[in-house]
């Protein structure tokens, strides 16, 4: 009878405690060699970006730089020497983190005053693209890095009532071709955009309630998003580039905060209002896991950039001040 | 002094007395030329000095039977002349040389001694001696000549007999100092030439012909009888291994061809005498030789003198350093007298050995020298092979003397001790050894007995176990020279030895069996100490430390198998059995009972156990003294890696906490010196320190292990340490895990409370005593409720009592009784906050009637003290309550019970109803005083309590009822006064007035009875007091009541 069973669901590799105030996000820089130790960034609610050291579990360093307002996004570049951080103080801040200083060197206003999450991604050694909110609630504005000049604004057609944009993804098909944006928004649907026509390419509606958050795999072009409902929808892309709902998935309780798949497309975590963090198998949405650790709303999910598989991890933000970090589904 | 000084005016003076001499030869004579000597100065004598010899050597020539005064009187004549002078000639030396020693020739050869009176032996020898040193340079050489063989054979048995088989030991001492100096050995002050290599090798030529004769006999005389006193064996050592180590010394015999050189001399008589050095020679004297080492190191080690003891180092030393290739065989036995030598009783000896040890060793004669590692090697194959046996049969003294030769064998191979170490079975025979040496003796009852005092403060325990490592028994030996000497073993193995191979080879046996896991745990320990190069005395450095991050990752490999679950979770204590039976829900009735029986429980164990032979209890003091080894093991670990260690705390100071807070006193004590031995070695200026730069790491843990059922116990326990290790600072870190125990709670009432009690208990122990300073300012949680807010840490009071309320009822009585204890401390911690505790205390009140009215005695005075503190908080609040909830039962029941406990017989004060009378007597006295209740109550407490005065009540019940009585009196010491006169007045009390009506009182006048002995010894007390609140203020104040001072 025992073999049938499943498994009891694993604990936490640890608690990061001590950020005093819910996180909202977190991110990973775990690549680099000995002596240098992997770190995690963690933005929270007060304010604050803290780096982990994974080694001592302890903070290193603490970044001051958005006047105790939320932090909400947080993304390295050139390595782990530059960071960016996005506030509720509507600015985004460049961090320069290289020998040991902490300092803000740059700085982008924003002024949208939406929770959306801003995207990144690299075009070419030392540039950068940004996709944000932009100044009008239904637009998405990027630039480029780090010369901040903008590349489009993306506007809905007139009549879309999309609603604010919720959730952004930039990707490209391949290195070197031309990037594109998914963009979640507040009536729930998902948009494809093309970002060197500033076109929109595709629209699905996929949840009755706004995208909360959104992640796809351009390598089998098919996506994932949570909303508020209890329902997580994963859509694909055709050859025409249009999106297409693939599956959905109902769960028990509603309502998504962040959606994330792991870097070799294998699972995908969601963090959930509910408390608690679910594992799928990427491929048939097959439900691994409920990790059940957090005593509050879970804000946020990510995966290690650890180039030994084996040592990857996930983390889990949550409004209960804990981070929590798991290592699962890691002997592939 | 001299008075002549030219060799003119000295012949003139020795001249007629040479003359007279050789005419007529007589001690007269000699002594005239004798006393004509002294005035002549040296130099003037030494161009005499053929010419005053003459007579001399003439008289000792002449044929026929000589007077041995006359004899005796020349030689010594001649022997003054030779102190003084040098011999230039070789004709003349060779000469002299011969006439001496045939001066004590016998008929009977050499087999005895001469016949000659011992005066005479004395003075040849003394004269031989002055002949040795007198001999010009190169010409004393000349005396060392194929040619003389048969001369210099002659005087070395002559002086060995005279050495050996004399009485005298003046003699005999004379005959060992003048043998050195005949085999160029002489140690005295003056001037000796030294030989070049041609010239030893000459002589080392011509004296091995006399190896054998002097080897055997002075290893005789050696080992003889040690009532010749120790000189003559110290100096017979020394001649010994000088005359060997240069016989047979490694530069000399390196020269030496396989064929025998055709003899120079074409003597051949002489020749047949000469030995050939060559490799066979070699081979077979040092077989002999070997022997008489064997013996002299036998008897000497153990020779009652120090000195000789120590002439046993320096032959050893001399010989290793002389000789070590052709006594290659011998060398085993010389390390192990060194070796054996090292732990001496005599100081000298102790670092002079230790010395010779470390000059070998840094002398790299052991690891250049093939031939001699492959000694030592082979002498640990055998020894490793034959310590089983050794360890089992040996006394302890053996066992001693066996580990000083293998940790001295181990030191001098140092890291080449890998070539045995790489041989499975011997590295399993060592081990064997050490498993079987090291084996503990469990049978100390009282270990498993002591319990862990809950409350003890933290710092009395700092000063107790200041890293000390808790006092170990053996089973097979118990000297206690001995576990250091095992432990110096280990470190070295750990020190030189492959670190790997070890640790997987000693982890392979801790996991392999039980038997063995004490024993291996002990050896991993010290294998750490010494791979840090802790705690040990080397004699060279090692070619390569392992390195920081090897050592760190050993450590981590043996730390995870020490805290592993089934290494670290064991049943220590009956208690936890109990609780794991609980858990299972069979009621073991024998273990309740015994725990029920309360605190004494060391003393109910003991009694059960010799009731029944429990092999639990065995078992359960072998579990604490792993915990213990295992715990130590970490201090060990700790100090090996120093600061580095701060990374391991991440997994090791959670288990470590968790065993400072266990029920076993032992196994706290340890954990508590562990902690201790942390600090020191990574940095920490106390345990506080300690716990509160890792509480993130801690409350990790226990935040995890409270997810899990099963290790829900270890968690609270690590929270109760660290509370009790900790002061108000912890708070705010701890708040977030104290929440997670207070849902785990909800989540487990049942199975768990026991164990979670404990935390709560600890945990407002730590509030209560929460500075108010330290309070943390409300920062976004401030609620609009209208309410005050509380405090965070009055937060967490109020909310453990919610918990507590429900808990009150639980159906085990160590629940309830703990409880209550929480309930107590918690109203302390509340108390500033009325409006928080009134409606706590409102909603508490029915559960805790309950146990005061209708509970276990026990609980029943629990209960009275949580009242009474809640009297002191909220005395007004309680007052109505108390008086229409509570004392019409107890009342009650106290009267109804009366009757019976007056006629009851001993036996009744094991029963619960005189437990309950006896706890609600003692509860009731300080209760009144608290609440400050009202008249009727009080009257009615004082009523029904006065029967309890009654001689004929049980003693107990009586001094209860007297402490009631006490309470009333600072209540209201008037109505007592009354009340107790009423029943007894032992005074009369004339009016002031004759005006005023006399004082009646019903007690007056009444015969004694019952209740008087206690009454009056209350009013006795009472009257005390009264003086006491009096006297000290103004003599001429009114007394306000009571009587007037007799």
């Amino acid at each position: 009878m025992i073999a049938t069973m499943a498994l009891p669901p694993p604990d936490p590799e640890f608690v990061l405690r001590g950020t005093a105030a819910p996180v909202h996000t977190l991110h990973f820089s775990c690549r680099s060699q000995e002596p240098e130790f992997p770190i995690l960034f963690s933005g929270s609610a007060n304010g604050l970006v803290q780096i982990w050291n994974l080694k001592t579990h302890r903070v290193d360093k603490t970044l001051d730089g958005h006047g105790g307002k939320s932090v909400y996004w947080v993304e390295t570049i050139r390595g782990r020497d530059e960071l960016l951080s996005q506030g509720r103080d509507q600015k985004i801040c460049l961090w320069d983190l290289a020998e040991g200083r902490s300092m803000v060197t740059d700085s982008v206003s924003m002024d949208s005053v939406g929770f959306c999450r801003c995207s990144l991604l690299k075009m070419a050694q030392d540039r950068w693209l940004i996709a944000m909110p932009a100044d009008d609630p239904d637009e998405v504005q990027v630039l480029e890095l780090p010369s901040k000049t903008s590349v489009c604004t993306l506007k809905p057609e007139a009549g879309a009532k999309l609603g604010m944009p919720m959730c952004l993804k930039l990707w490209q098909p391949g290195f070197g071709a031309c990037p594109f944006l998914m963009a979640g928004y507040e009536d729930g649907s998902v948009i494809l955009w093309n970002l060197s026509m500033g076109k929109m390419l595709s629209r699905l509606a996929c949840h009755q309630e706004p995208v909360m958050s959104l992640d796809f795999d351009s390598e089998k072009a098919k996506g994932v998003s949570g909303s508020s409902e209890k329902v997580l929808s994963v859509w694909s892309l055709d050859e025409q580039q249009n999106l297409k709902v693939h599956k959905t998935h109902e769960l028990i309780n509603s309502g998504i905060s962040d959606v994330t798949i792991r870097q070799d497309r294998k699972i995908l975590a969601t963090a959930g209002w509910d408390y608690r963090i679910r594992i799928f198998g990427w491929k048939k949405m097959k439900p691994l896991a409920v990790l059940d650790f957090h005593t509050a709303t879970v804000h946020c999910v990510s995966f290690s950039d650890h180039s030994r598989p084996s040592e990857r991890l996930l983390a889990a933000g949550s409004k209960d001040h804990r981070i929590s970090i798991w290592s699962l589904y890691n002997q592939t | 002094m001299a008075v002549f000084d030219t060799p003119q005016e000295a012949f003139g003076v020795l001249r007629p007395v040479c003359v007279q001499l050789t005419k007529v030869q007589t001690v007269e004579n000699v002594e005239r030329l004798q006393a004509q000597l002294q005035k002549v100065n040296a130099a003037a004598l030494q161009e005499l000095q053929e010419y005053v010899l003459f007579p001399l050597r003439f008289t000792l020539k002449t044929p026929g039977p000589k007077r041995e005064r006359l004899v005796q009187s020349v030689v010594e004549c001649i022997r003054s002349i030779l102190s003084v002078t040098c011999v230039k000639k070789q004709d003349l030396l060779h000469e002299l040389f011969s006439e001496l020693c045939t001066c004590l020739s016998s008929p009977s050869g050499l087999k005895r001694p001469p016949p000659q009176s011992e005066e005479v032996k004395l003075t040849v020898i003394q004269a031989l001696q002055a002949l040795m040193h007198s001999a010009y340079g190169d010409i004393l050489l000349s005396l060392y000549q194929p040619s003389t063989l048969p001369h210099l054979g002659f005087a070395v048995s002559l002086l060995l007999a005279l050495a050996e088989q004399e009485k005298a030991k003046e003699i005999r001492t004379s005959a060992l100092k003048c043998l050195q100096a005949l085999l160029l050995h002489c140690d005295c002050q003056e001037y000796h030439r030294l030989l070049d290599k041609e010239e030893s090798q000459r002589c080392g030529d011509l004296f091995a012909s006399f190896l054998p004769g002097i080897s055997i006999t002075l290893s005789r005389m050696i080992t003889g009888d040690i009532k010749q006193g120790h000189m003559i064996t110290v100096s017979a050592i020394k001649l010994f291994y000088q005359t060997v180590g240069f016989i047979m010394a490694d530069e000399q015999l390196r020269r030496f061809p396989e064929k025998k050189e055709k003899p120079r001399v074409e003597q051949s008589r002489i020749a047949d005498l000469m030995v050939h050095r060559g490799p066979d020679w070699v081979q077979s004297t040092a077989d002999k030789l070997s022997l008489l080492i064997h013996k002299i190191v036998e008897s000497s080690s153990v020779h009652q003198h120090w000195k000789v003891r120590l002439e046993l180092v320096e032959l050893a030393h001399h010989l290793m350093l002389k000789s070590s290739q052709s006594l290659v065989a011998s060398v085993g036995q010389l390390l192990k007298a060194l070796v054996g030598l090292v732990n001496d009783d005599s100081p000298k000896v102790r670092s002079r050995s230790s010395e010779v040890l470390r000059s070998i060793a840094e002398q790299k004669v052991i690891t250049e020298n093939r031939a001699l590692a492959d000694v030592l090697s082979e002498n640990l194959h055998s020894l490793a092979t034959a310590l089983p046996r050794l360890m089992t049969s040996q006394d302890d003294q053996g066992k001693l003397s066996t580990l000083n030769v293998l940790l001295g064998s181990l030191k001098l191979l140092g890291s080449k001790m890998n070539i045995v170490l790489n041989s499975t079975a011997h590295l399993h025979r060592l081990s064997k050894a050490l498993m079987q040496v090291l084996e503990l003796d469990v049978t100390d009852v009282k270990i498993v007995e002591e319990r862990r005092q809950g409350e003890l403060p933290a710092s009395l325990q700092h000063g107790l176990q200041k890293g000390q490592a808790q006092k170990k028994y053996f089973r097979f030996f118990t000297d206690e020279r001995i576990f250091p000497l095992l432990q110096q073993v280990c470190r070295v193995l750990g020190y030189y030895g492959n670190l790997y191979l070890l640790v997987d080879h000693f982890m392979g046996l801790y996991s392999e069996s039980v038997a063995f896991r004490k024993q291996a745990a002990l050896v991993l320990n010290e294998l750490i100490t010494g791979a840090a190069g802790l705690g040990l005395d080397v004699l060279h450095e090692r070619e390569a430390a392992p390195s920081m991050d090897d050592l760190k990752g050993t450590i981590t490999s043996i730390l995870e198998e020490y805290t592993d679950q089934a290494n670290w979770h064991l049943v220590t204590s009956t208690e936890e059995q109990e609780e794991a039976n609980d858990k299972l829900a069979i009621p073991p009735s024998r273990l309740r009972a015994l725990t029920e029986g309360a605190h004494s429980s060391s003393h109910v164990l003991s009694s059960a156990a010799a009731l029944e032979p429990n092999p639990t209890i065995r078992s359960m003091n072998s579990n604490i003294w792993q915990l213990c080894i295992q715990l130590e093991g970490v201090g060990c670990f700790t100090h090996a890696l120093g600061k580095e260690f701060r990374v391991l705390l991440m997994s090791a100071l959670y288990p470590v906490l968790e065993k400072a807070g266990d029920s076993t006193l032992f196994i706290s004590q340890t954990a508590t010196g562990t902690m201790v031995d942390i600090c020191q070695a990574c940095g920490y200026g106390s345990v506080q320190q300690l716990i509160s730069e890792n509480t993130d790491y801690l409350v990790n843990g226990i935040s995890l292990s409270l997810r899990r059922v099963a290790h829900q116990p270890h968690a609270s326990r690590v929270l109760e340490t660290m509370l009790r290790h900790s002061d108000a600072s912890l708070f705010p870190l701890v708040k977030d895990v104290i929440q997670d125990v207070l849902f785990t709670l909800d989540q487990s009432y049942d199975s768990q409370a026991a164990s979670f009690l404990r935390v709560l208990h600890s945990l407002m122990a730590a509030l209560e005593v929460f500075p108010a300073t330290a309070e943390e300012p409300q920062g976004n949680d401030t609620g609009a409720e209208g309410e005050a807010s509380l405090p965070a840490h009055a937060q967490v009071a109020k909310d453990v009592m919610e918990r507590c309320i429900h808990l009150l009822s639980d159906k085990s009585l160590r629940v309830r009784l703990k409880v209550l204890d929480v309930l107590e401390l918690g109203v302390t911690v509340l108390h500033p906050h009325d409006n928080h505790l009134l409606p706590m205390a409102h909603r508490a009140w029915p559960a805790l009637v309950t146990r005061l009215i209708n509970d276990d005695p026990l609980a029943v005075l629990r209960a009275f003290k949580v009242l009474c503190t809640l009297a002191e908080k909220c005395g007004d609040f309680l007052r109505q309550r108390f008086s229409k909830d509570v004392l019409p039962k107890l009342a009650g029941s106290l009267s109804s019970q009366a009757p019976v406990s007056a006629r009851a017989g001993p036996v009744y004060s094991h029963t619960l109803a005189f437990k309950l009378q006896l706890a609600v007597l003692q509860g009731l006295g300080p209760l009144c005083e608290k609440l400050d209740m009202g008249e009727g109550d009080l009257n009615r407490v004082a009523g029904t309590c006065l029967v309890y005065l009654s001689a004929r009540q049980p003693m107990k019940l009586q001094e209860a009822a007297r402490s009631v009585f006490l309470h009333l009196m600072h209540v209201d010491p008037d109505a007592t006064w009354l009340l107790l006169n009423g029943v007894c007045c032992p005074h009369r009390y004339p009016p002031p007035h004759a005006s005023l009506r006399p004082v009646q009182l019903s007690g007056m006048g009444r015969p004694r009875g019952e209740l008087t002995d206690n009454v009056l010894h209350l009013l006795g007390e009472l009257e005390q007091r009264e003086r006491a609140m009096l006297w000290p203020r103004t003599q001429g104040a009114p007394e306000p009541h009571g009587p007037p001072p007799p």
